[in-house]
């Protein structure tokens, strides 16, 4: 399967960015941020947001010196052949960890929530199957994917949040600044890796039509996804209340079983498909980041081909936990932990290089390698 | 090439068939037995077990699928004691054919012993592990064992229970009757720590003493004195529940009144009755409703918390025995006015007095309202409502609007015809 040269639009990219980033609403991201936020948690994506427009604008600043590299060329070119396989390695291997925590979360969510006799095995392996497939068939297809799917999707949490406001009430989010402003900031910033798959979006820089939508792109999604999960956290809160939601571990499928529409009271089967969509797309996404960073680390032309065994070995891996409730979630709170300063500091890193290096006073068409 | 694109879609469309029927969790509905309510009641001499009973609905009955002359009734019961309410659905398939499951479950049923008992947070937060049940089912208690409740519950119209039971709870909340009582509400409140809980309260064990006659408006359930051909089944008035724990019940009076003065809650049409003004043998009947936003002013930080509240309500006087001359007279209708703000305002203000010293909590919610003027959880914790509203200033001030005076607004003089 060679990469077709089709380069990929604006709405494509934003849906991908969305679909990556904005469905993280509906797994346990936001039990993790209420947990230590408490009832200010909704304000987590918002001044997280905020930060995440730094290392991002730095990137891009260093990219468009580069046109058509990817985030492993130009690492190659920054920091040389050695410091740029150990950092890549790194990255890599966040990747993978997120990727296998992820996938044995959201089976761990279709497990207990909706197939609770279905072996685990079974759910993992289709899950996976799926997205593996999903994957290679090429970031193009997933791009496709992702917008002809997108507008249904943000239509039916957008349903799943009127029903909920009107459900709801709006006196659950007060005392409004939860542990006080000075730990919401901390606490929050503390996480700020929720946005981590920014820097992994670097690596589709060269799939991109051109630098422009690139960039248009990125902020606008950056927007959109702020706008999004604070709004869903929102809401989570108008119906639960804060002490209600720290112990919820799935707040999102708590809210599609307890809202109803009118007479029909069993909303999540409505809901459901639509998450699972989603997650297919999410993780095809994250299967194929693995196998570019893999690919290039080992020199491996076809990474393609790499996807199928690495989704096994997702599988396999995730498997191990015997209760992924508890271990799962825990290596999930570190994992956002670690790769927060890795998120935040490796930008600022690559923009000091090349100013030090004086790639800026260059022309902007200058060809590495 | 387009021969094996098709014949792939061909083997491919059946294989993904496959996979949506769930494979494993594949459910026949013909093959379930619905559960639409849970009781749970105390065993005398054993503190770990309790004694579930399970009503049964049966979708065939009533219905117009109903296959000829088919026979079977509308419901099954079945009581029987286990552990808890989770593993007591494979002990039950003991005597039940087919699989027990809670997805229609739209009730949990308690009796008022246990609802007393210290240990009966323990049991009730099963309903939170298990997958199958929903979080906006109604929570009830039972003045009796809910397996007698649900032996003596009989509807003689509304024989199918899911329909008799979603009815009659949805009819008594709109009258104000009963309050809303959802589990998740129930959760919240007992976790937020402040408020107290309003269950629905309902027996079928009628009080014989009682005579409801004398005041309609001051009894519970079981006392509602009707004869006739009906259900022996009461839901009325509520069950207080203070820290998952339930303390007194409240009459339908208080009930209305816990839900209008609650500012999150939409009540609906009340219909209560007054001493006429102009005539001490006679009631008024009237019906209200909130014309506006409930309007709070809270001074909670500084001295002595005190609380104001002011009731807007839009009242229709719809009985006018005295036959006073309402229509012509403004002075009579101010007179009028008057004596229903007052009277309102006595019966909230002893109410409010009544949570102040009997319960030391409060079922208007108002403890939302409060949170605003707090800026961080740690004054919030630290302000503790709970212990503070004991000693609050509470005023509670009815402001009422009069609106029509039922369809025929005038009616003849009784001097004039008795003369």
């Amino acid at each position: 399967m060679e990469q077709s040269k089709q380069l990929i639009g604006i709405k494509e990219y934003i849906a991908i960015v969305l679909l990556m980033v904005g469905t993280k609403v509906t797994d346990n991201t936001p039990s993790i941020l209420f947990e230590y936020i408490k009832n200010a948690g909704w304000m987590a994506p918002i001044i997280n947001g905020l930060i995440t427009i730094i290392p991002i604008y730095l990137l891009i600043k260093v990219f468009t010196n580069y046109k058509g590299k990817s985030l492993v060329e130009v690492s190659d070119h920054l920091f040389g052949k050695f410091f740029s396989f150990i950092i890549l390695l790194t990255i890599l291997l966040v990747a993978f960890v997120a990727v296998i925590v992820d996938t044995a979360i959201y089976t761990d969510i279709i497990g207990t929530m909706y197939f609770t006799k279905t072996p685990t095995i079974i759910i993992y392996g289709i899950l996976m199957l799926v997205c593996a497939y999903g994957a290679t068939r090429g970031f193009e297809q997933i791009g496709s994917v992702a917008w002809t799917v997108f507008p249904y999707l943000q239509v039916s949490l957008f349903l799943a949040l009127i029903l909920t406001i009107g459900q709801g009430n709006a006196a659950f989010l007060f005392p409004i600044l939860g542990d006080g402003a000075w730990d919401v900031v901390k606490e929050s910033s503390l996480r700020l890796s929720i946005y981590a798959d920014f820097l992994y979006l670097f690596l589709f820089y060269p799939y991109i039509k051109s630098v422009k939508v690139f960039k248009k792109g990125t902020w606008l999604a950056l927007m959109f996804i702020i706008i999004n999960i604070s709004i869903t956290m929102v809401c989570y809160i108008f119906l639960f209340d804060y002490k209600t939601i720290m112990q919820l571990n799935y707040p999102y499928h708590e809210v599609i079983r307890t809202i109803s529409l009118g007479f029909i009271i069993n909303m999540e089967a409505f809901f459901l498909p639509f998450w699972l969509i989603a997650s297919f797309v999410r993780f095809s996404i994250y299967l194929y980041i693995n196998a570019i960073l893999l690919g290039h680390l080992f020199k491996i032309k076809h990474f393609e081909y790499l996807i199928p065994s690495l989704a096994t070995l997702v599988v396999f891996i995730g498997m191990i936990p015997e209760n992924p409730t508890f271990i799962i979630f825990d290596i999930k709170e570190k994992l956002l932990l670690i790769a927060t300063p890795l998120f935040f500091l490796l930008p600022f890193l690559m923009w000091l290089i090349a100013k030090l290096k004086g790639e800026f006073k260059h022309a902007n068409k200058r060809d590495i390698r | 090439m387009l021969i094996k694109e098709i014949l792939g879609k061909f083997i491919l469309i059946p294989a993904l068939l496959l996979i949506l029927s769930g494979c494993w969790d594949q459910q026949e509905v013909e093959e379930l037995t619905f559960v639409i309510a849970i009781g749970i009641d105390k065993v005398e001499d054993n503190e770990n077990s309790v004694r579930i009973t399970y009503l049964i609905s049966n979708p065939e009955a009533g219905s117009s699928a109903q296959s000829g002359g088919s026979q079977e009734p509308p419901r099954e019961i079945i009581s029987f004691v286990a552990d808890d309410f989770i593993s007591s659905r494979n002990m039950a398939n003991t005597v039940i054919a087919k699989q027990i499951t809670y997805d229609l479950l739209r009730m949990i049923i308690i009796s008022e012993d246990f609802a007393r008992d210290e240990n009966f947070i323990r049991w009730i937060y099963d309903a939170t592990k298990s997958m199958e049940i929903k979080r906006d089912i109604k929570l009830l208690v039972t003045k009796e064992e809910t397996a007698t409740f649900f032996q003596n519950n009989k509807p003689l119209l509304e024989t199918r229970p899911h329909e008799y039971f979603e009815k009659i709870l949805a009819t008594g909340n709109e009258m104000g009757n009963i309050p809303e009582s959802q589990l998740y509400q129930f959760f919240r409140i007992t976790e937020a720590d402040a408020d107290l809980f309003l269950g629905i309260y309902g027996t079928t064990i009628k009080d014989e003493n009682s005579q409801s006659g004398e005041n309609p408006q001051q009894i519970t359930a079981g006392e509602f004195d009707f004869q006739g051909e009906s259900n022996v089944t009461e839901f009325l008035g509520s069950a207080v529940f203070k820290e998952a724990k339930m303390i007194d019940t409240l009459t339908i009076e208080e009930t209305r009144i816990a839900i209008l003065l609650n500012p999150s809650l939409k009540p609906g049409y009340f219909i209560g009755t007054i001493p006429d003004p102009f005539d001490e043998k006679y009631r008024i009947a009237f019906r209200m409703d909130n014309a506006s936003p409930l309007e709070f002013n809270m001074k909670l930080t500084s001295g002595t918390p005190t609380i104001d509240v002011t009731v807007p309500l839009l009242l229709e006087v719809l009985s006018n025995h005295s036959m006073t001359d309402y229509h012509k007279d403004k002075e009579k209708r101010n007179k009028l006015k008057e004596s229903i703000e007052d009277n309102l305002n006595n019966k909230f203000n002893d109410f409010v007095k009544k949570t102040q010293e009997e319960y030391k909590s409060e079922p208007f919610g108002w403890s939302l309202l409060a949170r605003k003027k707090f800026s961080t959880i740690s004054d919030w914790e630290d302000f503790d409502w709970m212990k503070t509203y004991p000693d609050m200033k509470i005023n509670v001030t009815a402001q009422v609007k009069l609106g029509k005076f039922g369809r025929q607004s005038d009616l003849p003089r009784i001097e004039e015809i008795r003369d």
